[in-house]
């Protein structure tokens, strides 16, 4: 059969290749570690400058919360500055996140009730620095005209309880959906349609368009060789994932199959989607250049990082039609709510019509002949 | 000729690229069972047309039936039929020569015995038995060629073509490629269409040729037919500084002198009785008060022959094209 020849060529001319392999299982684990560490919320160890003129017992004790703070959360590291014109210009000259200016007559202006004021000047280019910081500041002065801690709590006061339905889910373990996605769009960028641009570059490609082979089995043996590869490397990483962020699995059989229909429709559909796109490309620089483009108009937006409910109304749009959106949601429901197929049928609806779509317009759109 | 014994039939034939004509109006047969060759400078348009007879490319107009099937209507028949080795090396570097084959013949539907069957003899008659198992990336440039000939014929095609058989190979590899190609014909009646700008190549192993310059089919025949058609049994070749058209023209009308081009400094006239002539022809020059660098007398070969009927050396058409490849001038249409 013609179509198991283009598929055994592929996977022969794969295995072959080990730094291809290798990169293509390390590339994604190492996306897990780099973006979980960089988007990881909480900032620590901001520079804050602190210059305090009065001495009385308020100002004392908003210095005793900047300290607490320092030595807990540790948001900010304090500099105490005798100067303010000092303090000031080197928020400017970005020695220092914010500077705190605490005036001679704070104190005073506490005990008369008559709008104490502390100054906290910010390097507001820095947003999320800047917005760290006040946040932790006010509640710093905030406190200060707490005299005692109630030792008992009011009985008529509304009390929120909240109840977490599904096991709690860390920052890491919230990125395994996309790191899994992310594995599955590598794959598929580098098999399949990848390959033929490759034969092209090489001159290899007229050796088999030369030949009887028809346009499905060119396009489909690539595909499904594609799909072998990366299904293989997608479920590795997937492993490899749950264990190193401990993902609790409660029903390995249900979840595992579930997981494994979402790669493999997932796979599907890009791989067509890049044959739709590179069909016709010869250079392996052009791919290059888009790939860039599609990881991050495809990634961003599919709620592997960030809530899609959080994005502006037309990028939710995008989002609609993202396939790596509906990847990511399938997988987190899994993983996370513990459930089987059932609960993820419009996902998957979504990504076999995304699959059969794109392959009908691959298969379609890929030409035989030369330019 | 019979309909039957027709291997390839072109009917006005076009290939166009924007406003660029790379093959213009070409019509021509070859005969069942011929090795024919399509002889032109790079960028003649000989792969053009090799691209549009083997399904490649579609032509903008025209017709052509090969094997009996037309190559826009029924090109899957075509590619059934026939056996591709492009000027371009398209072994798989990462298979190793067995492979090649192998899948090249799964390809073709070829079943595993015959396979088992056939790889190891023809891997023997192109000398390479011994690196069949061996990655292709650790061939030379001739073992490819070698190997891409002996991978196309796995299939047993009907008409086999070749896009420049030879090019880019030591003298050594082209002769084993020269006696591989005289090999096919003794065999199967295979059908034989070959391009080459090596004049020698199409003179050792055609047996009809066509010449293509500018996209445009010059002439067409047995090399001894071509030979025939240029009036003048040998050639003269003077080197002449500071020639002019007045000498040329002068020597021109000398009775035994056919025809005569000049190119450059270099006069070539078309002779009868060369040998008894050439001191008569060297008078006439320096009559006219110019010298003779050199003089050389020989007997017409398909070169002289190309000369004739393009008024330019192939070789040095070649080189100006190598010139501006070496240079980064795309020659877009080179192929």
């Amino acid at each position: 059969m013609r179509l198991l020849a283009v598929i055994d060529r592929d996977l022969k001319k794969f295995r072959r290749n080990p730094v291809v392999i290798a990169m293509s299982i390390l590339m994604p684990i190492l996306y897990l570690v780099i973006l979980g560490n960089s988007f990881q919320g909480k900032l620590q160890g901001l520079p804050l400058a602190v210059v305090r003129d009065d001495t009385g017992q308020s100002s004392r004790r908003v210095m005793e919360n900047l300290r607490a703070i320092a030595a807990g959360p540790q948001t900010f590291s304090i500099i105490s500055l005798k100067d303010q014109q000092e303090a000031i210009a080197g928020v400017k000259a970005g020695i220092y996140k914010a500077a705190i200016i605490i005036p001679a007559d704070f104190s005073r202006k506490v005990a008369m009730q008559a709008v104490p004021e502390i100054g906290l000047f910010l390097d507001n280019t820095d947003g999320i620095s800047a917005e760290s910081i006040r946040g932790a500041v006010n509640g710093a002065i905030r406190a200060i005209k707490t005299e005692y801690v109630p030792i008992r709590e009011k009985a008529d006061e509304v009390r929120l309880r909240d109840i977490n339905l599904y096991a709690k889910v860390d920052y890491f373990q919230s990125l395994v959906p996309g790191v899994v996605i992310m594995a599955i769009f590598l794959g598929a960028l580098t098999t399949g349609a990848f390959n033929l641009v490759m034969d092209r570059f090489l001159g290899v490609d007229e050796s088999y368009m030369l030949t009887p082979l028809s346009k499905m089995d060119i396009v489909g043996g690539l595909i499904i060789s594609g799909l072998l590869v990366t299904t293989c490397i997608a479920t590795l990483i997937f492993i490899v994932s749950i264990l190193i962020t401990g993902i609790p699995f409660t029903n390995w059989l249900k979840q595992g199959v579930s997981v494994l229909v979402v790669i493999v429709l997932t796979t599907l559909g890009l791989l067509s989607m890049m044959f739709v796109l590179m069909g016709r490309l010869s250079h392996p620089r052009i791919v290059g250049i888009l790939s860039g483009f599609l990881n991050v108009i495809l990634f961003f937006p599919s709620g592997a990082v960030y809530p899609i409910a959080s994005f502006p109304h037309w990028l939710q749009l995008f989002a609609k039609v993202n396939p790596e959106a509906y990847a990511v949601h399938a997988l987190k429901t899994i993983l996370f709510k513990g459930t089987g197929i059932s609960s993820i049928s419009h996902d998957l609806a979504f990504l076999a019509c995304f699959t059969i779509v794109m392959m009908t317009t691959a298969v379609l759109s890929f030409k035989r002949t030369v330019r | 000729m019979t309909q039957k014994n027709i291997a390839v039939e072109v009917t006005g034939i076009t290939r166009k690229f924007g406003e660029f004509t790379a093959v213009d109006n070409i019509s021509f047969q070859v005969s069942e069972g011929q090795i024919f060759g399509f002889l032109g400078t790079n960028g003649a348009g000989k792969t053009t047309l090799i691209r549009m007879l083997t399904t490649l490319l579609r032509p903008t107009s025209g017709q052509a039936r090969v094997a009996g099937f037309d190559v826009t209507a029924d090109p899957d028949q075509v590619r059934r039929s026939i056996g591709v080795v492009p000027q371009s090396l398209t072994s798989d570097l990462d298979l190793t020569g067995y492979e090649n084959m192998d899948i090249y013949g799964r390809f073709y539907n070829i079943s595993a015995r015959e396979r088992r069957e056939r790889i190891p003899h023809l891997l023997e008659l192109v000398g390479l038995s011994a690196w069949a198992d061996h990655m292709v990336a650790s061939y030379s440039g001739g073992m490819r060629r070698r190997l891409e000939l002996a991978r196309v014929l796995v299939h047993r095609p009907r008409i086999l073509f070749l896009d420049e058989p030879t090019i880019g190979l030591d003298p050594q590899s082209r002769r084993v490629v020269w006696d591989f190609i005289r090999t096919l014909r003794q065999g199967d009646a295979m059908t034989l269409f070959l391009t080459t700008h090596y004049m020698d190549e199409a003179e050792a192993l055609c047996e009809r040729v066509a010449i293509i310059d500018s996209g445009k089919l010059i002439a067409i025949g047995s090399p001894d037919e071509l030979k025939a058609r240029i009036p003048g049994s040998d050639i003269v070749t003077l080197k002449v500084p500071q020639l002019t058209n007045d000498t040329v023209e002068q020597i021109g009308k000398i009775p035994f002198v056919h025809s005569v081009t000049m190119e450059e400094n270099t006069l070539r006239a078309y002779v009868d009785n060369g040998a008894e002539n050439l001191p008569l022809l060297i008078e006439t020059i320096k009559a006219d008060g110019l010298r003779v660098v050199s003089a050389t007398l020989h007997e017409q070969s398909l070169e002289d022959v190309f000369i004739h009927f393009t008024g330019k050396s192939i070789r040095e058409e070649t080189k100006k094209v190598n010139f501006l490849i070496g240079a980064g001038i795309p020659q877009k249409w080179g192929r």
